[in-house]
């Protein structure tokens, strides 16, 4: 694999710095029409060809890198983007040695083709203000719990939306600054401004060039609109997380887990919320209970779903309000209409086709299981690559890279068990297989779950429900999937994370003994399979003799 | 039942029952606590004939009141923890501010409705518990129970009549209560049971103790408003936890305002117009509403007419068994606080469901109290599974590797409290296994669960490494730690900052 990879790289990789537009339709006729769809805007707005070479050489004889002959390098390891994958890559090599560079662009918490920050989008405009956010807005639930147990408001506590964001906004300076220390204890330097490739080992950062023996793009991804009348009415996730004001109502397009953040965080702040959703259930790869479990009770506090409904337009009244015109009807009065309707890497205008890097269909960058690019030289990790779009996810990338390239020690990031959070109100974790997935992969499954209303619901009153499902697997024991939906669930997760990552068995689970009174104990005291799943006929008589065994009772 | 020749130890099931003899039950329990009702519902299920015992219920536990469900249900665990949530709130108001809320002035904290409606739920529970038992075919007595002989179990009903039952397996899960110190004015301060039954909410509390349940209610009256003294005798609260961690739950403590006294210890309680007044050892004057005394626990054992039976009993009351749960007397057996092991409802529970599966499921079973996860409901909690640093340092020889992670949880960048989350793991340097792992903060009872799983079947830090971070949450950090906090040789003492 990494020996091809090589060889197409050497007949790419001979062309010139000086990119021309022939570069690009070269590429483009190489890369099996994949390019298709990046390319018209590539050519259009021509951004490659807009650093002038003339300032390119003069930069070039400053700082007497990429021609010389002895392959002496700028750096070892030039990174596109400082984000979670790419702050963390740098680090580390920066530790192991490496002479490390970074690039990113300007901060703001909307990100643009010109604008970013240090910290990328987890903590600007991902998971750090989200969960502040959540966080406040899961108070308002916590005042109505807080009624059951005695407390009593002269007046409903109300909330000041520009309060919280200025505080936001405050923690995510604090956050970017803190990023820019990491960086510069590191001995990494940061450069700020548009990092382009323009050879296997060039960058090019608002017209001046940096060489190096890697390059890494870890440029991430970014929120994306789809294109129908009135778009430009409509807010995304990073608008959504810095409005000047409070949603009245606000109708929220998608049913992914950001989607489903948003409604939580706008409906606990008192906002009037609909989420409109193509398909009949949210989280569409999740755990099919779990999908139903969380879109319920996220109903229950006052969320309006709007099923099998596919956007078709946005107006704009004369009064400011907007509406929205789905497949099936038109839902007026918003103040707001946020798309959550997925993220697309942010690869374009990056010079990547020009040198040959292959690019898939959706944008993403296509690496091998190292993280290596079609050009050997240039590696990509994180949401650039369309993996597991997650932060921790990129951290693993970025220090498997660096062990890879800087250790001596080639490491494949492991996306066995990677656990997952939601966090919906209420919030959901899971790790390992959902029972579809174990169901297509292992065949005979047992499946333990619980639903019960916690100790703190039965004093409040709230109808809250928790959610917990196991998944076994009949041949080996092997706990394939956990999941969760319930008050603490991310927090709950990451402990039993680590025993499915291990591999451990349900008897394992068994052997351990609760912390009590908990809603965690609930994961290894489950004594009873409320279904067995069995694929083959052969193993149907089995079960029924075993399901007392486990039963043990 | 042919059996086979018995492993050392292992307890032998027919000893002392004669062959032949009709007995009236299989199983007859004294006490239906959670050991209790768990060894009644299971072995019931194995197919035995059981019959369990109970004193009536009460909130306010003595020789003669009780109640199906025990102190966990009635008087400790839950109670306690639906307090602990009605006394975060008060946390949760002051956090709620910086997030952008507006809180009226008067916010009021209404102690009887709380009270009341943990009434409401004691009573719930205590009803699912008799029909846990009705369903699972137990026949239940109220009254109390007494040992007539290794066969033969007395009890009087509330009315004063006595039954007798013979039984071919007797099981003690009698379980504990509080106990007082031996201070002049003893009589004026209340235990746990009374504290979490009063009838006026104190506004001014004295708490004697340095144990979880001391630490426990500081932290409830206090998160509910009042002005608690926390009175104890060690230089830290919280003897027999890591060192490090109960250090970090005395900040906590301190940081929410409760006033720690240590080293300290009363001498007497007097009544004055103005409430109790406490002194102690080193000549303070407190005024309290309420003097709890936390000063530990005693086992259920002095009216079960053990002597005369000739079950043997420990120096603290607690019953003797072996490793199965079995008294001297072969066809007596005691499970949960009764037997001062482990006292904890999911030990009881343990112990109980391989007692069952031992005596009647035909499957002999030891409870393992290896890597018994535990938590303290102070606000915020701590919970702990696997050993100390210092248990570590005397139960291994090798080296040791502690990680430690001290961070400010997210919530509190915001909300400006000023208080650490800390985590700790202890790593046995020459095999990489994790011996021990603690966790102060938000959450930590709910996070340890599921590291415990790990911990029980040996991880090793390399295991805890190659798991993927759940972000953005304070659990990911037991998966992130990467870097040695120092390193303890087996024969130097651990080096904290005490």
């Amino acid at each position: 694999m990494k020996q091809a990879a090589m060889a197409t790289s050497l007949s790419l990789s001979c062309s010139s710095p000086l990119l021309t537009r022939n570069t690009l339709f070269f590429t483009k006729t190489f890369s099996f029409s994949r390019s298709f769809s990046l390319s018209p805007p590539l050519s259009t707005k021509t951004l490659i060809s807009q650093s002038p070479p003339r300032r390119t050489f003069a930069v070039r004889a400053e700082s007497q890198n990429g021609v010389d002959p002895t392959g002496h390098y700028d750096f070892d390891l030039f990174t596109i983007g400082a984000g979670s994958g790419g702050v963390r890559a740098s680090r580390f090599a920066a530790n192991f040695g490496a002479n490390a560079a970074i690039c990113e662009l300007p901060f703001s918490t909307i990100s643009s083709d010109t604008t970013g920050g240090v910290g990328g989008t987890c903590v600007i405009r991902g998971c750090v203000p989200k969960k502040l956010l959540v966080y406040a807005s899961k108070f308002s639930h916590e005042f109505e719990e807080s009624n059951g147990f005695g407390w009593r408001y002269d007046s409903e506590p109300k909330h000041d939306w520009s309060s919280l964001i200025a505080n936001k906004n405050a923690e995510l300076q604090r956050l970017t600054g803190i990023y820019k220390n990491i960086l510069k204890n590191s001995n990494v330097k940061l450069i700020e401004g548009r990092g382009k490739i323009v050879d296997p080992h060039t960058v090019d950062v608002d017209g001046k060039l940096y060489t190096a023996k890697h390059i890494l793009v870890s440029v991430g991804g970014r929120p994306f609109i789809p294109d129908i009348p009135g778009k430009e009415y409509a807010i995304d996730s990073d608008a959504a997380l810095d409005l000047p004001s409070k949603p009245e109502k606000i109708a929220i397009v998608g049913g992914g887990y950001i989607a489903l953040e948003f409604a939580g965080i706008f409906n606990g702040l008192k906002s009037d919320v609909h989420v409109f959703i193509r398909q009949k259930q949210v989280l569409r790869g999740f755990d099919e209970e779990i999908r139903d479990f969380v879109a319920e009770n996220m109903a229950l506090r006052g969320i309006e779903f709007h099923t099998e409904e596919s956007p078709v337009a946005i107006t704009k009244a004369a009064d400011g309000s907007l509406s929205l015109k789905t497949s099936k009807g038109t839902v007026d009065g918003f103040s707001h209409i946020m798309f959550a309707t997925g993220r697309k890497p942010n690869t374009k205008n990056l010079g990547l086709e020009s040198v040959g890097v292959k690019i898939a269909k959706d944008g993403s960058i296509e690496v091998d299981e190292y993280s290596q690019t079609s050009v050997p030289s240039i590696w990509a990790i994180g949401d650039a690559t369309n993996r597991i779009n997650l932060t921790p996810v990129a951290l693993m990338e970025g220090v498997a890279l660096t062990k890879t390239l800087f250790q001596n020690e080639p490491t494949k990031p492991d996306y066995r068990a990677v656990p997952a959070a939601v966090f919906s109100q209420p919030p959901i974790g899971g790790v390992g297989f959902t029972e579809e997935q174990a169901v297509e992969q292992d065949g005979d499954v047992d499946i333990y779950t619980a639903n019960f209303r916690p100790l703190k619901a039965t004093l409040s009153g709230l109808p809250d429900r928790v959610f917990m499902k196991l998944i076994v697997s009949a041949k080996t024991n092997e706990v394939l999937g956990l999941h969760m939906c319930g008050d603490d669930a991310p927090e709950i997760v990451q402990g039993f994370a680590v025993a499915i990552k291990a591999g451990l068995t349900k008897a394992d689970f068994d052997a351990t003994v609760g912390i009590h009174p908990t809603a965690a104990e609930e994961f290894v005291t489950m004594r009873t399979p409320t279904r067995k799943i069995r694929k083959s006929l052969d193993s149907q008589g089995k079960p029924d003799s075993e399901a007392k065994a486990v039963a043990g009772t | 039942m042919a059996r086979k020749m018995l492993k050392d130890g292992e307890p032998d099931l027919n000893k002392g029952a004669e062959e032949g003899t009709n007995f009236d039950f299989d199983l007859f329990i004294i006490g239906a606590g959670s050991g209790g009702v768990r060894a009644a519902r299971f072995s019931s299920n194995h197919g035995a004939k059981v019959a369990i015992c109970e004193l009536p219920f009460h909130p306010i536990s003595s020789e003669t009141i009780g109640g199906v469900g025990g102190t966990c249900v009635i008087r400790g665990c839950v109670p306690k923890k639906i307090l602990v949530y009605g006394a975060s709130y008060g946390g949760d108001l002051e956090d709620a501010r910086n997030f952008g809320w507006e809180l009226s002035e008067n916010i009021d904290f209404n102690w009887k409705k709380l009270l009341q409606k943990k009434t409401d739920e004691i009573n719930r529970l205590n009803g699912i518990y008799k029909r846990l038992l009705s369903n699972a075919g137990v026949k239940l007595f109220e009254g109390e129970g007494k040992i007539a002989g290794p066969h033969e179990v007395e009890v009087t009903q509330l009315d004063g009549t006595k039954l007798s039952y013979s039984a071919k397996h007797i099981l003690i899960a009698t379980g504990s209560r509080a106990q007082r110190p031996n201070i002049p004015g003893q009589e004026l301060g209340i235990t746990s049971d009374e504290a979490l039954s009063l009838e006026e909410f104190p506004k001014r509390v004295v708490i004697l103790g340095g144990g979880y349940i001391a630490v426990e209610f500081a932290s409830i009256w206090r998160g509910m408003g009042a002005n608690v003294n926390l009175v104890f005798r060690k230089e830290l609260p919280l003897r027999g936890f890591d060192d490090e961690m109960r250090a970090v739950v005395a900040r906590n403590l301190e940081g929410r305002g409760i006033n720690l006294h240590p080293r300290t210890n009363l001498t007497q309680l007097i009544k004055t117009e103005d409430g109790i007044k406490v002194t102690t050892d080193h000549g303070e004057e407190l005024i309290a509403d309420v003097v709890l005394f936390a000063t530990g626990r005693a086992p259920n054992s002095k009216r079960l007419n053990l002597e005369k039976a000739g079950v043997e009993v420990d120096k603290t009351g607690a019953i003797v068994v072996n490793e199965y749960s079995c008294t001297n007397i072969p066809s007596i057996w005691a499970v949960g606080d009764v037997t001062n092991r482990m006292n904890l409802t999911p030990v009881a529970l343990m112990e109980a469901s391989h007692f069952a599966n031992t005596v009647f499921g035909g499957k002999t079973q030891k409870p393992d109290y290896r890597d018994i996860p535990y938590a303290v409901f102070s606000i915020p909690p701590l919970s702990v599974v696997g050993l100390s640093e210092e248990e570590a340092v005397e139960q291994t020889n090798g080296d040791l590797l502690v990680f430690t992670s001290t961070f400010n949880p997210m919530k509190n960048t915001i909300s400006g409290r000023q208080e650490k989350t800390v985590m700790k793991i202890v790593v046995d340097a020459q095999t990489d296994k994790v011996l021990g792992a603690s966790m102060c903060g938000p959450d930590a009872p709910e996070i340890v669960q599921g590291i415990a799983i790990a911990l029980k079947c040996g991880a090793t830090k390399a295991q805890f490494d190659s798991t993927v971070g759940i972000h953005p949450s304070a659990a990911e950090e037991f998966v992130t730690m990467r870097s040695v906090t120092r390193r303890v040789t087996g024969s130097a003492k651990p080096k904290t900052n005490l």
